[in-house]
């Protein structure tokens, strides 16, 4: 009986010293509002965000990458001599403003996604994404570092009077190669307001291989890419190779054929896109029409054919060196029905 | 079982409590309905410097019986090693080292319900904000990506490659502000 008393001498003196501040916040969830939550991600915004780093050795900045070895055997350094990104309009890096990354109402984020809503039945995915695209009503045009709402699908906006920093980044690469002893000249690459909207990375795990596997799509859009060279000593650049409105959208793997990583046993890099399986005899008609063809199976390799998603695009609006133009050049539709890439070290 | 200490004990431990508590708490603390809550966000915040040093030398020894990083028997720099599948070999992020020094990172919780361009308002929410410290100090940072046979380079049929290393050193630019929020429907 005292022990009870006890319990609730303390539970009333709690009560009154703590007067019901949990009353007022919590209520339950019914079963219907339950049903709508979802998981939440990271959502990740950059605002006057500047980034540079260099190689200067008198101000004791270093930025190298070594440890590659060319067939010869020779060693291999690249010193990158300057790496930024910063607010569109640098004029090649020269004056590096801020610039934000990512929408507030559609940022960079991380996430775990249902894999049934991404044809990745039953599994939980990693994702890493770049904003997402938009309806053309609502988004702004890739390539133009002047567009208006309702001109594209890209999320992110360029600079513009309301919005000065821009979304959509200079950025930049400086770097030089050194063989054995022999410099090379430094080579400069440059993009202009580069938009990545749509870009992604996920991964999951597979269980019958039990292997990592993922699926990468690079969407990279820029009014115009530079490369050039310039002598190390004297600063005397060749002529500047422009691309002008240059729009890569690259998908490796895919959720019929996922990219698979690996490392094999002698500790080499693996990189496969497995072929699709074929279909089994006689479940595809031979005037591959649907109406003489297994229903399902003709369904499942019609989405592999037609759905752009599958497919890499590369388009150049105009590739000019020094002042002449080569006109524009288009890739479009490429389909990577297998692909296994694996590294080999030379030394061995 | 005896009950006398318990009760006794429990006594004194409501007394105090009742000593404790009931002026001083009924005076301090005050219902605040959702109104009053919803207008409370955090204030202040928090401002870090300091370094990292991971491994830069080797630690505070370094002779025989320690090792030391010339010693390629011993080895410095921390090693991270992934396996990418069921029984094959590792990626590995090695030879981690180096010092990483910063001045002004910032911490705190930000209402953003104007600016960026319109999307402040649409928004109308708090962020957590970590501000970035302008420059960072990168002192002998060095890292190298390879692949591995195994797990640990003390592992029996030990194989690795090198697939590039990176040094840097100096001062890094990095500005702005990192905003984290939830993002979907919480």
């Amino acid at each position: 009986m005292n022990r009870i008393w006890l319990i609730t001498r303390l539970a009333a003196l709690l009560a009154v010293a703590v007067p019901g501040l949990a009353h007022a916040e919590m209520q339950s969830l019914s079963e219907s509002e339950l049903s709508r939550v979802n998981g939440a991600g990271i959502g990740l915004v950059l605002e006057d965000f500047k980034f540079a780093h260099g190689t200067d050795v008198e101000n004791g900045q270093i930025f190298r990458i070594g440890g590659i070895k060319n067939s010869q055997g020779e060693d291999v350094e690249i010193v990158v001599n300057k790496l930024y990104i910063a607010g569109a309009g640098s004029n090649y890096g020269e004056t590096l403003t801020p610039v934000n990354l990512g929408r507030l109402v559609n940022p960079y984020s991380i996430d775990v996604v249902d894999g049934n809503d991404i044809g990745v039945p039953d599994k939980a995915v990693l994702q890493f994404a770049a904003p997402h695209k938009v309806d053309t009503t609502q988004g702004y045009d890739c390539l133009s570092s002047s567009a208006a709402a309702g001109s594209g699908t890209c999320a992110s906006r360029p600079a513009s009077a309301d919005l000065p920093q821009g979304e959509r980044p200079d950025i930049g690469l400086q770097l030089n190669l050194t063989v054995g002893s022999q410099d090379t000249a430094n080579i400069n690459v440059h993009a202009q307001s580069a938009v990545i909207d749509g870009s992604y990375i996920r991964l999951w795990g597979d269980n019958e291989r039990k292997q990592m596997v993922g699926q990468f799509k690079l969407n990279f859009y820029t009014p115009e890419l530079s490369i050039n060279a310039c002598d190390q000593t004297t600063a005397v650049c060749g002529s500047r190779i422009i691309m002008q409105n240059f729009a890569l959208e690259l998908a490796l793997g895919n959720s019929l054929q996922p990219m698979y990583f690996d490392v094999d046993g002698t500790g080499n890099f693996v990189l496969e896109v497995a072929a699709i399986q074929k279909p089994g005899a006689g479940t595809i008609g031979a005037d591959g029409l649907r109406d003489s063809s297994d229903a399902a199976t003709w369904d499942f390799y019609n989405d592999y054919y037609t759905n752009p998603d599958y497919r890499s695009n590369l388009a150049i609006g105009n590739l000019s060196v020094g002042d002449r133009d080569f006109g524009s050049g288009r890739i479009e539709g490429m389909l990577i029905q297998h692909l296994k890439i694996q590294t080999k070290d030379l030394a061995q | 079982m005896s009950k006398y200490p318990f009760n006794r004990l429990g006594y004194m431990a409501g007394l105090i409590l009742l000593a404790a508590q009931v002026s001083p708490a009924q005076a301090e603390l005050n219902l605040l309905n959702d109104q009053a809550l919803s207008g409370i966000s955090g204030q202040g915040g928090i401002y870090l410097s300091g370094d990292i040093s991971i491994n830069e030398d080797g630690g505070p020894i370094q002779n025989t019986y320690f090792g030391s990083c010339s010693d390629t028997t011993k080895r410095c720099g921390a090693r991270l090693a992934y396996q990418l599948k069921e029984g094959g070999g590792w990626m590995v992020l090695d030879d981690i080292r180096g010092k990483f020094s910063f001045e002004g990172l910032t911490l705190r919780v930000r209402k953003i319900d104007s600016g960026f361009g319109g999307d402040g308002a649409l928004f109308n929410r708090d962020v957590l904000e970590i501000g970035l410290p302008n420059f960072v100090r990168y002192d002998s940072v060095t890292f190298k990506l390879a692949t591995s046979s195994t797990a640990r380079p003390t592992d029996p049929g030990f194989q690795q490659t090198d697939i590039f290393s990176v040094e840097m050193q100096g001062d890094v630019v990095l500005e702005g502000n990192l905003l984290v929020f939830p993002t979907g429907n919480p």
